[in-house]
C-alpha cells in the first residue's frame, strides 16, 4: 500500500468515508433532472401533476441529504477524487467504440441491419486488433445468430434501411 | 389440495413436451457459456436473451430464461476452477478451493463436485418453490389497492438492500427510476406525461429495453473502456469428474446445509447468490471434519459454495412470482420476461389458466437442474475453452445482440435509441456509484405503487387513513421496516463470512468480475 493510500486509510479509520469529488457531479446532475421534470410537470393538469411533483420532491430531498453527507464527510475525513472507477479508463478506445456504435445505428437506419452489422463488426474487430481468422468467424457467427434467431425463428423484420425500403 | 396436485402433475406433463426440453437444453447451454465468460453476468445474459422469448409460449419462454439463469450461476464455477477467475460473482468463493484443486491436478474432481453440488442445490430449492409459493400467493390474493401500495413500497425498500455501499445513493437511484416510471400516460386521468412527442412512449418506457440497456449494453461499454486482456489458458485436466461414494458421503451434509442457507438468502430481499456462496463456503468450513483441508483444495468448500449459490435460484423466484416483488437484479429481469408475455407477476399467476403456465415453469425449473448436471459434466472441457474468448470479440458481439434484441420487441427503432440511452446511463450509473438494479426495480414497481396509491385515495375520497386500514397493511409496513433494516444485517453477516474466509485465502486473490 502506498503512503498516500495509507494516509487515506488512516483518515477513514478516524472519521469514516471521505467525500468523493465525483459526487458533486452526481448531485448536480440529479438536481438538473429534478428541475427539468419539474418544469414539465408544472405544465400538466392539476390532478396529473401531484404524483410526479411528489416524486421530484423526494428525489430532491434525497439529493440534498447526499449533498449534506458529502460536505460532512469532507469536513470530517477530507476529500478524494472518487474517480477510482476510471482508473483503467482508455478514453481513445472507449470513445472510438462509442462513436462506431452511433455510426452503426445511423448506417442501419440508412442501409439496413445486415450491411450495417457487417461494417460495424469488421471495423470494431479491426480496431480492437482481432486476428483475421477470428474476425471472419466472429462476424459470421453474429450475423448467423441474428438471421437464424431473429429473422427465421422469431420472424422479426430487421431494418432494411431507407435506401432499400 | 387435489387441485394443486393436478396442477403439479399437469405441469410436469407440459414441461416434458419437446419444445420445452429444447428450451431447457438451449437455455442451460447459453447460460453456462455466459456464466463462464468473466465479464458477463447472469442478469446481463438473461436480459440479452429476453427478446428471444417474446414469441414463445409463456411457459416455454420462462423455462428458457430460468435455464439461462441456472446455467449462468453454475457456469461461473468453470472459469473460477480452471483459470482462477469467477465467471460471475456468485462463484467467487468457489475459486478459492476450486483453483487449489486444479493446481493439484484435480480439476476434473473440482468441476464434478461443482456440477453435483449445483444440481442438488438447484433441485432442492424447487421444494420451497413448490410449497411456499402457492401459500404466499393465497395470502396475496386478499390484497386490495392499499396493500398493493405497501407491497410496492416494500419492494422499493429492497433498493436499500441492493445498494449496500451507499444507501442514500441507492435510494436516489430508486427515486430516479420512479420518476422515469411516470413517463407515459397517466393511469387514472389519461393525460400524457413527459412523452417528448413520442407516441411509442404512450405505455411508458419499455422495461425490456431498459433492462437490456442497463444490464447488457452498459456491460459492453464497461468492457470497451478497459485494456483488452489476454485471459489465462484453461488448465487441461484428465482426472475423473465423477465422485466416489466416500466423497459423495463427505459432501452430502454440506449440500443440505448450503441448500437451507442459499434458499433463505434467495427468499430474503436484497441478498443474492454472491452472498450465499460465501455463507455456504464458510458454513462448510465450520462444520467440516477436515477443516485443515480448507484453503488447500477441499471438495467440501467447492460443494458448500456451489450448492448455496444454486439454491438461491429457486428461493429468489418466490417473492417475484407470488408478490411481484423482485429481490435482486436477475429476478427483476425474469419479471421483465413475464411482463413481455403480458402476464402480471403476483397472485394472479396462481389462478385459472395462468396457474398451468406457472406449474409448467416450476416443473421445468426442476428438470433444468438435470440438464444442467448432464450438460455441465459432458461439456466442461468445451466450456473451459469458451472462457478464454477475448473481450475484443465480446464488445461488438454483445452490442449487436443488444441492438437487434431491443429492436425485435416491437420492431421499432425508437426502442433501440431508448436501449442505447439506458446503456450509456447504466455505464455512468456504475461509474458514479449509483445502482442499476435500483433503477430497474423502481421502473417495474413504480406503476404498481402509483395505481395502488391513487386508487386507494380515490376510494377514500382523499383520506390517507385507508392506507392503514387493514391488518395486512400493518404487516406490510412491518416488512418495509424489515426491508430497510435487512441490508445492515446482511452486511454484517457478509462481513463476518468475508473475515472468516479471508483467513483461508492465499496472498494472491482471485480476479473478480462484476
Amino acid at each position: 500500500m502506498s503512503d498516500n493510500n495509507k494516509a487515506q486509510e488512516d483518515v477513514r479509520k478516524k472519521g469514516g468515508e471521505p467525500m468523493e469529488k465525483s459526487d458533486i457531479f452526481v448531485c448536480g446532475f440529479v438536481y438538473a433532472v429534478c428541475v427539468f421534470f419539474l418544469v414539465m410537470a408544472l405544465r400538466l393538469d392539476e390532478g396529473a401533476r401531484i404524483y410526479p411533483i411528489c416524486l421530484i420532491a423526494v428525489l430532491a430531498a434525497l439529493t440534498s441529504l447526499q449533498t449534506f453527507n458529502m460536505f460532512r464527510a469532507a469536513k470530517k475525513s477530507g476529500v478524494v477524487s472518487g474517480m477510482e472507477g476510471f482508473k483503467s479508463f482508455l478514453p481513445k478506445q472507449f470513445f472510438v467504440i462509442l462513436t462506431m456504435i452511433i455510426i452503426y445505428l445511423i448506417v442501419m437506419y440508412v442501409a439496413g441491419f445486415y450491411i450495417a452489422t457487417l461494417l460495424f463488426m469488421v471495423s470494431a474487430l479491426l480496431f480492437l486488433r482481432v486476428s483475421k481468422v477470428q474476425l471472419v468467424i466472429a462476424t459470421g457467427v453474429v450475423i448467423a445468430i441474428a438471421y437464424f434467431a431473429f429473422t427465421l425463428f422469431l420472424g422479426v423484420r430487421l431494418p432494411t434501411g431507407i435506401l432499400f425500403s | 389440495m387435489f387441485e394443486t396436485l393436478s396442477l403439479m402433475g399437469g405441469g410436469f406433463l407440459n414441461a416434458v413436451m419437446p419444445i420445452n426440453i429444447f428450451a431447457m437444453v438451449v437455455g442451460v447451454t447459453i447460460g453456462i457459456v455466459i456464466g463462464c465468460l468473466p465479464g458477463l453476468s447472469a442478469a446481463m445474459g438473461v436480459a440479452l436473451l429476453l427478446p428471444m422469448t417474446f414469441s414463445m409460449e409463456a411457459s416455454t419462454g420462462m423455462i428458457m430464461l430460468g435455464a439461462i439463469y441456472c446455467g449462468a450461476i453454475f457456469g461461473g464455477s468453470i472459469s473460477a476452477i480452471l483459470i482462477h477467475t469467477p465467471g460471475t460473482p456468485a462463484s467467487a468463493a468457489t475459486a478459492i478451493e476450486g483453483y487449489q484443486m486444479t493446481l493439484q491436478g484435480k480439476a476434473g474432481k473440482a468441476l464434478g463436485t461443482a456440477c453435483i453440488a449445483s444440481f442438488f442445490g438447484g433441485l432442492l430449492s424447487c421444494i420451497s418453490l413448490y410449497f411456499f409459493a402457492p401459500l404466499l400467493a393465497q395470502l396475496a390474493m386478499k390484497f386490495g389497492s392499499p396493500e398493493y401500495f405497501w407491497l410496492s413500497i416494500f419492494g422499493l425498500t429492497i433498493i436499500a438492500g441492493v445498494s449496500s455501499k451507499s444507501m442514500v445513493k441507492g435510494l436516489m437511484s430508486g427515486a430516479f427510476g420512479l420518476l422515469l416510471s411516470t413517463i407515459g400516460m397517466d393511469p387514472i386521468m389519461g393525460v400524457k406525461r413527459f412523452m417528448f412527442g413520442q407516441s411509442s412512449l404512450y405505455e411508458g418506457i419499455n422495461v425490456t429495453c431498459a433492462l437490456i440497456g442497463l444490464f447488457s449494453m452498459s456491460q459492453a461499454l464497461v468492457l470497451a473502456e478497459a485494456k483488452i486482456k489476454e485471459r489465462a489458458r484453461a488448465q487441461k485436466f484428465s482426472d475423473r469428474m465423477l465422485l466416489s461414494r466416500e466423497e459423495m458421503k463427505e459432501i452430502t451434509p454440506t449440500i443440505f446445509r448450503s441448500w437451507i442457507i442459499g434458499n433463505t438468502v434467495g427468499i430474503l430481499p436484497g441478498a443474492g447468490a454472491s452472498i450465499a456462496c460465501f455463507m455456504g463456503y464458510n458454513t462448510a468450513h465450520q462444520f467440516s471434519k477436515h477443516p485443515e483441508r480448507f484453503g488447500k483444495g477441499s471438495i467440501e468448500g467447492v460443494a458448500g459454495s456451489e450448492a448455496a449459490n444454486n439454491a438461491v435460484t429457486g428461493g429468489s423466484l418466490i417473492p417475484m412470482l407470488t408478490l411481484g416483488i423482485p429481490g435482486e437484479s436477475v429476478t427483476a429481469v425474469l419479471m421483465g420476461g413475464l411482463i413481455i408475455q403480458g402476464l402480471t407477476p403476483g397472485p394472479d399467476l396462481f389462478v385459472g389458466e395462468t396457474a398451468k403456465m406457472t406449474y409448467t415453469f416450476f416443473a421445468g425449473f426442476a428438470l433444468i437442474q438435470f440438464f444442467m448436471l448432464g450438460i455441465g459434466l459432458l461439456g466442461c472441457r468445451g466450456f473451459a475453452q469458451i472462457a478464454r474468448l477475448s473481450d475484443a470479440i465480446l464488445i461488438p458481439g454483445v452490442t449487436v445482440l443488444c441492438i437487434v434484441g431491443s429492436f425485435a420487441i416491437r420492431q421499432n427503432f425508437v426502442d433501440v435509441v431508448i436501449m442505447m440511452i439506458f446503456g450509456i446511463m447504466g455505464w455512468l450509473v456504475r461509474k458514479f456509484g449509483l445502482n442499476n438494479a435500483a433503477i430497474v426495480l423502481a421502473l417495474i414497481l413504480g406503476p404498481i405503487g402509483e395505481k395502488g396509491l391513487r386508487r386507494s385515495l380515490a376510494l377514500s375520497g382523499g383520506n390517507p387513513a385507508i392506507l392503514f386500514s387493514t391488518p395486512v397493511c400493518w404487516v406490510l409496513i412491518a416488512f418495509c421496516v424489515f426491508g430497510i433494516v435487512s441490508p445492515f444485517l446482511m452486511d454484517r453477516m457478509n462481513k463476518k463470512a468475508d473475515e472468516e474466509v479471508g483467513e483461508l485465502i492465499d496472498e494472491e486473490p482471485a480476479e473478480f468480475s462484476d
